[in-house]
């Protein structure tokens, strides 16, 4: 063997090795989703926190989840605070990086870093928004108009100007943005043309929302509030949301084959054989039985939660327009990886036992391919929203989801205090109708 | 064979090792490839302060600073100068001053101005303060006033409203003789790929005591295109 062979030889047995024991996000983190959905919030914060430091690809994604954790607890500034970071490092990785994805096509998608699913960068803003109501509420109003921003940069790049269109089937996009610019500008008691204006959008994504054209109508002819009471708005964050997993593309393999063969026809080279599968991750969304919320104020039962945020229905939308961008790059990389083979078996001009190792090589280095699986795992499947005129006070609110019409438990208990002309926010967790549900209530 | 001679079977790694164009060959390859992954390096984000009596960002999509901060001077300063010539003088001999409630600024236009909207109630306000014909009271009063009454602000002239609604800020200690609303509204005209927006700021000035009215409006006009050149071809000054 020639140098020259060995160091070809060492440099794919680097290669090789540089994809050697690394698990997918998706296996590291099953284990702080369960803990997550078991109410287990302790323990599910160690597991993160250790993921946090020991995968430095995976820091922002696992920032994301102890930030819903931090919020859970009652730590709303710790999570505005990672909110914040991992928004605007994502605004920072939304530059492609050309060093970085020449690296990818020698390894995988593994070693980009991740810089968010377009929902995943609205949601960031809606939960900033949500946090900050939590504690303070000085910054919401910013961050409502951030969400909007976003929202209309991301429905610009994926739909162009084209306005979405609701038969189609396409991103319709994710109303809670406007829901919450509309609640926050008619609380001023002034702004109702801006609440007017906001609520209009909503509608526009939700025509079938009779709640939403409560809203409209309250402020278009009515007010805020009757003198001497304040709103209690009910934040349900239902079910278990998107997560990725690896999943194998079919199709894709196949077509590699066939050309592949076409390839070893009519040319003079020898591709490693095509037994790796190509694999791509795919947004899955477990079921859930909750429907809504059912919330009482002083034991009367006051109504319904209505989804403003379809997060499952966005994810799994604009995980299907990137899926062509995705597979061309599994497909490409495939190929630099079977030209490389190729070019180095050529090279060194292997005996037939040589080449029968590197083909052994290359399907081993296409193997090791690992899916981008990382995502933020600790969204819910939805986000509800029920708003609630009450008099100024002191309240003992309810909350039990609903499936089917049935209210189901367990049942929360919390006690507000509403302020006159003011809203008053609590935020629930719902992941399913086993788990104890969580509740938060604003503090200022 | 290979083994005891490997470079004669690679005519060109034996010139790439020999011949001074491949090695010029190669630096420039080296080059490109450099330049062209530093060229793919994130960057950071800059910021500068902008100078006074600089031109602002003109928005490519929307209005921005560049249509309504000269909205706002224009009408301001018509309204002011309006006023002035209808002040009365006191018996010391100045301006007898009019006290004002800024209620606030509408957007009627077919654009979302976002964060906008506060600084525009701010700019207006803060140019009538230190004018010498009003005495503006403090938005948080009238704000404070609208919490109590619960009334809308486009509510306000409704004749009980009203009365409702000066009664409270008397009560604060702020008697007013004028209400003013700001109104922002536009028209579109669309021409295949190019639309023209007339923005329009309208200061709506009302006398509490008598019913008595007056407008005073500014208006910018400004062209979108999808392409560089639509400027030009749309309003072409020769044609």
């Amino acid at each position: 063997m020639t140098p020259q062979t060995i160091g070809v030889a060492c440099c794919l047995c680097i290669c090789l090795l540089s994809g050697i024991g690394c698990s997918t996000h998706a296996k590291r983190i099953s284990l702080s989703r369960s803990l997550f959905y078991e109410g287990q919030l302790e323990a599910c914060r160690d597991r993160l926190e250790k993921l946090h430091k020991s995968h430095r690809h995976d820091r922002d994604v696992t920032n994301l989840d102890l930030a819903v954790v931090d919020l859970l607890e009652g730590r709303c500034k710790d999570a505005e605070s990672r909110l914040k970071d991992v928004r605007d490092r994502f605004d920072h990785l939304e530059q492609e990086s050309i060093s970085e994805k020449t690296i990818s096509m020698w390894t995988d998608d593994t070693v980009l870093s991740y810089a968010g699913e377009d929902y995943e960068k609205i949601l960031i803003r809606v939960y900033l928004a949500l946090a900050n109501l939590m504690h303070e509420g000085i910054d919401a109003e910013s961050y409502t108009l951030q969400i909007q921003d976003k929202h209309d940069a991301v429905m610009q790049r994926l739909w162009g100007e084209k306005p979405a269109d609701e038969k189609s089937n396409k991103f319709c996009g994710l109303p809670i943005g406007f829901y919450l610019r509309g609640m926050l500008r008619e609380q001023t008691h002034v702004d109702y043309d801006d609440a007017l204006r906001s609520y209009t959008q909503v509608a526009q994504l939700l025509p079938t929302c009779d709640p939403i054209r409560w809203d409209i109508e309250r402020v278009t002819q009515g007010v805020h509030s009757q003198p001497g009471c304040g709103v209690i708005y009910v934040f349900a964050m239902v079910g278990r949301g998107p997560c990725k997993t690896e999943s194998v593309e079919q199709p894709t393999s196949d077509a590699l084959l066939i050309a592949d063969r076409i390839v070893s026809a009519v040319g003079p080279y020898k591709l490693p054989p095509t037994i790796a599968p190509i694999k791509v991750p795919k947004v899955v969304v477990p079921d859930s039985d909750i429907d809504s919320v059912q919330v009482a104020v002083d034991r009367q039962p006051i109504g319904s939660t209505v989804s403003i945020a379809d997060i499952d229905q966005l994810a799994l939308e604009t995980s299907q327009a990137a899926r062509n961008q995705l597979i061309a790059r599994a497909v490409a990389r495939r190929v630099i990886k079977k030209a490389t083979v190729a070019t180095v078996k050529q090279q060194t001009s292997s005996n037939s036992l040589t080449s029968l190792g590197f083909d052994a090589a290359g399907v081993a280095w296409e193997a090791l391919e690992k899916a981008d699986t990382r995502c933020w795992g600790l969204l819910p499947r939805n986000i509800q929203v029920l708003r609630i005129e009450a008099p100024a006070g002191t309240h003992s609110i309810s909350i039990a989801p609903e499936h089917f019409g049935q209210t189901g438990r367990p049942t929360a208990h919390e006690q507000v205090t509403v302020v006159d002309g003011r809203n008053t926010y609590i935020i629930g967790w719902f992941p399913d109708t086993f788990t104890a549900p969580r509740i938060l209530t604003s503090t200022h | 064979m290979r083994a005891d001679h490997p470079q004669s079977h690679n005519p060109k790694s034996l010139s790439s090792a020999c011949d001074p164009l491949w090695r010029r060959r190669d630096w420039i390859l080296g080059l490109v490839s450099m330049s062209t992954l530093a060229a793919g390096c994130r960057g950071y984000q800059y910021g500068h302060i902008v100078k006074p009596g600089a031109q602002d960002l003109v928005g490519s999509h929307e209005a921005g600073s560049e249509v309504f901060h000269p909205l706002v001077d224009e009408s301001v300063a018509k309204l002011l100068s309006r006023q002035e010539e209808q002040c009365h003088v006191g018996p010391d001999g100045n301006p007898q001053k009019k006290t004002i409630c800024f209620v606030c600024v509408e957007n009627k236009m077919s654009e979302d101005i976002g964060d906008f909207k506060d600084q525009l109630y701010e700019q207006i306000d803060s140019k009538i303060l230190e004018s010498d014909v009003f005495r503006p009271i403090s938005r948080r009063m009238v704000d404070a006033a609208l919490h109590e009454t619960r009334l809308r602000p486009d509510s306000l002239m409704v004749p009980d409203n009203m009365h409702l609604f000066t009664s409270v800020l008397q009560r604060q200690g702020a008697p007013i003789d004028y209400l003013l609303y700001a109104k922002l509204t536009s028209g579109t005209t669309q021409r295949n790929t190019s639309k023209q927006r007339d923005y329009l700021l309208t200061l709506e000035l009302t006398n509490v005591h008598s019913g008595e009215y007056s407008k005073e409006s500014a208006e910018i006009r400004k062209g979108y295109h999808k392409t560089a050149l639509g400027g030009i071809w749309n309003y072409n000054p020769l044609k």
